[in-house]
């Protein structure tokens, strides 16, 4: 009985999320600490990788905000750019970066950042 | 309006006599920590899509504050940690116990645990981290089971749990009380069921300590030692409704009331006054900490002495904010003491004037959680999906647009409307003790200093919003 406790403790001490298929990208922003309002995502990836779509979703850390939503486009090789993705709120924003490629596959990233 | 009972309503009350229904009522809850539990280990770790943060941070503090305004203190009656009781009960056999040490008999400890969970609140984020919230939920259950394993039951609830005092406290504005139908009744009862608990045996009809382990049908009396017909306000009141059915005279009644009175004829003990008191404060500070005043003031701070470090930084904001309250509400009664020509200590001052901390406190908790829930209420439903498609169960695409209840244009007059009614019947109050003294200015004084704080909670919930996890932007960022 013990060890099952123990067991059970030690699995949920070590669980952590899954990742799904993770995307290998650069993310900058200009200005290159964005402030609240508007500014341009520009998301680098692998040219030779073949994305058909990219979205880009900023959430707040606090529960209960609306999620902003953008849609990247290509802006030359390896290059997709959001171009005012719209920080409405100071604090820590979390923006996850969804890519699909040819066959629907899809990867994401997370970068997280504070907008002071 | 006095024979009015809502244990008379046909179908609720005969639900509420069930000796089932608070089960019913804990079952739901039950569900829901254990849907946090699993999504808060296992689900995302992003806050507002995961319904450990969301079901906990979000609708659990709402509806805990609309519930208590419209009926009373629903959570602690539907709190699903009692369920440890099963458990606790056979353990009790194995286990030595003890009795709750008197020093400890009161809202003390209660207000230093407070303290204790406000600063780990912010300084590890706790409504940022789904992980951090599922174990919150497992170390709740866990001391729930701990002092209820040891000690006598009740005493998690009354002398530990800061949520349920935080309940008790702000209950004091339900419109809702437990009373006695007929106090004349009670005089002639034989056992004080309600509060002594009663045990139907075959030698006939005895209180729990009587009957010792014979067999009978138990009704277990008031867990918090509250004997009904001098009940006088909600504090300490979990709304279990073990009186109701522990009493052989179907004399347990919940009568609608006039909250105002409870704090103008209830004489609270001092610590209990306190905790009232923090609990404005708390709430002040929990605002506070969401509006980028508070980001200045810690590196104003962080500059004054020479530290980054957020849990001493955290630790002086506490202290010198939760101090300087004291401290204020301190000189401030005792003036109005002096002014009604009353000299008595400044405890006792605080002790009589403080009581209009209480619709203050509920106020600016309620202005808070009604700001974050209207504003994302909706959210439960696809966090909800998403932690049930998780376990397999076919619940469609969650849909991350919806969110809002009410315009957010809405939201600031709302909470001004919610703390004028606080200062409103804090006022009530103070004019009404004031005039118990026959001094009006007395009240008025107390009056100034309550206006003075919520002009300055305003001022606070007007601030556009910084949901910050770290106190500090790192160097250069700004």
């Amino acid at each position: 009985m013990r060890k099952w406790a123990w067991l059970l403790v030690l699995a949920l001490a070590a669980c952590q999320p899954k990742h799904g298929e993770p995307l290998q990208a650069k993310v900058r922003f200009v200005p290159e600490h964005p402030t609240v309002g508007k500014a341009e995502v520009c998301i680098e990836v692998d040219p030779r990788v073949e994305y058909t779509r990219m979205t880009v979703v900023g959430d707040m850390t606090h529960p209960g905000m609306i999620p902003v939503k953008a849609e990247a486009h290509p802006a030359g090789p390896g290059l997709w750019r959001v171009d005012a993705f719209d920080f409405n709120m100071r604090g820590d924003w979390v923006l996850t970066i969804t890519a699909y490629d040819a066959s629907g596959k899809k990867y994401t990233k997370e970068v997280r950042l504070t907008v002071p | 309006m006095r024979t009015f009972d809502l244990l008379r309503v046909p179908l609720l009350g005969r639900f509420l006599r069930w000796r089932y229904s608070r089960f019913v009522l804990q079952l739901p809850l039950l569900l829901v920590a254990f849907l946090a539990l699993y999504d808060g280990f296992f689900g995302r770790q992003l806050a507002p899509k995961n319904f450990a943060t969301v079901s906990v941070w979000l609708h659990y503090r709402g509806f805990l504050v609309l519930a208590i305004a419209v009926f009373g203190n629903l959570f602690c009656a539907a709190c699903p940690m009692m369920l440890v009781r099963g458990p606790t009960r056979f353990a009790k056999r194995f286990l030595p116990q003890f009795r709750w040490p008197r020093r400890l008999r009161n809202k003390y400890f209660v207000i230093a645990l407070t303290v204790l969970y406000l600063f780990a609140y912010e300084y590890w984020d706790l409504w940022a981290s789904p992980w951090l919230t599922a174990w919150l939920i497992v170390g709740y259950f866990g001391v729930a089971f701990l002092v209820d394993a040891f000690f006598p039951e009740g005493t998690f609830c009354k002398y530990v749990c800061p949520l349920g005092n935080f309940n008790f406290t702000l209950s004091t504005v339900s419109p809702t009380q437990i009373t006695a139908r007929d106090p004349a009744r009670c005089l002639t009862c034989e056992g004080k069921y309600c509060v002594n608990g009663r045990v139907e045996t075959a030698a006939g009809r005895k209180t729990a300590r009587e009957a010792g382990p014979a067999e009978g049908v138990r009704y277990p009396g008031c867990e918090t030692r509250l004997y009904v017909p001098e009940i006088k306000t909600n504090m300490d009141c979990t709304l279990c409704l073990n009186c109701l059915r522990a009493c052989p005279y179907d004399n347990v009644a919940l009568r609608p009331r006039f909250p105002g009175l409870e704090w103008l004829r209830a004489r609270y003990r001092l610590d209990v006054v306190w905790l009232g008191v923090l609990l404005f404060f708390a709430g002040f500070m929990n605002a506070l900490g969401m509006v980028p005043a508070y980001y200045r003031i810690a590196e104003g701070l962080s500059r004054l002495l020479g530290t980054r470090n957020e849990a001493v930084l955290l630790l002086v904001i506490y202290a010198l904010w939760i101090g300087l309250g004291a401290g204020l509400t301190l000189l401030v009664a005792t003036l109005a003491d002096r002014l009604s020509g009353v000299r008595q200590t400044a405890w006792k001052a605080v002790r009589y004037w403080g009581t209009g901390f209480f619709p203050l406190a509920f106020a600016m908790w309620a202005g808070h959680y009604a700001f974050h829930f209207l504003t994302g209420w909706a959210t439960i439903v696809p966090v909800t999906q998403q932690a049930l498609a998780n376990l397999g169960l076919p619940v469609g695409e969650p849909d991350w647009t919806l969110a809002a209840l009410v315009p957010e244009n809405w939201l600031y007059p709302l909470q001004v409307g919610i703390l004028y009614l606080g200062l409103l019947a804090s006022s009530y109050v103070l004019f009404g003790r004031a005039r118990q003294r026959d001094h009006f200015l007395a009240g008025g004084v107390v009056f100034a200093y309550f206006f003075l704080l919520v002009a300055l909670a305003l001022w606070v919930l007007a601030q556009p919003m910084e949901m910050r996890g770290t106190l500090l932007l790192p160097p250069g960022s700004r």
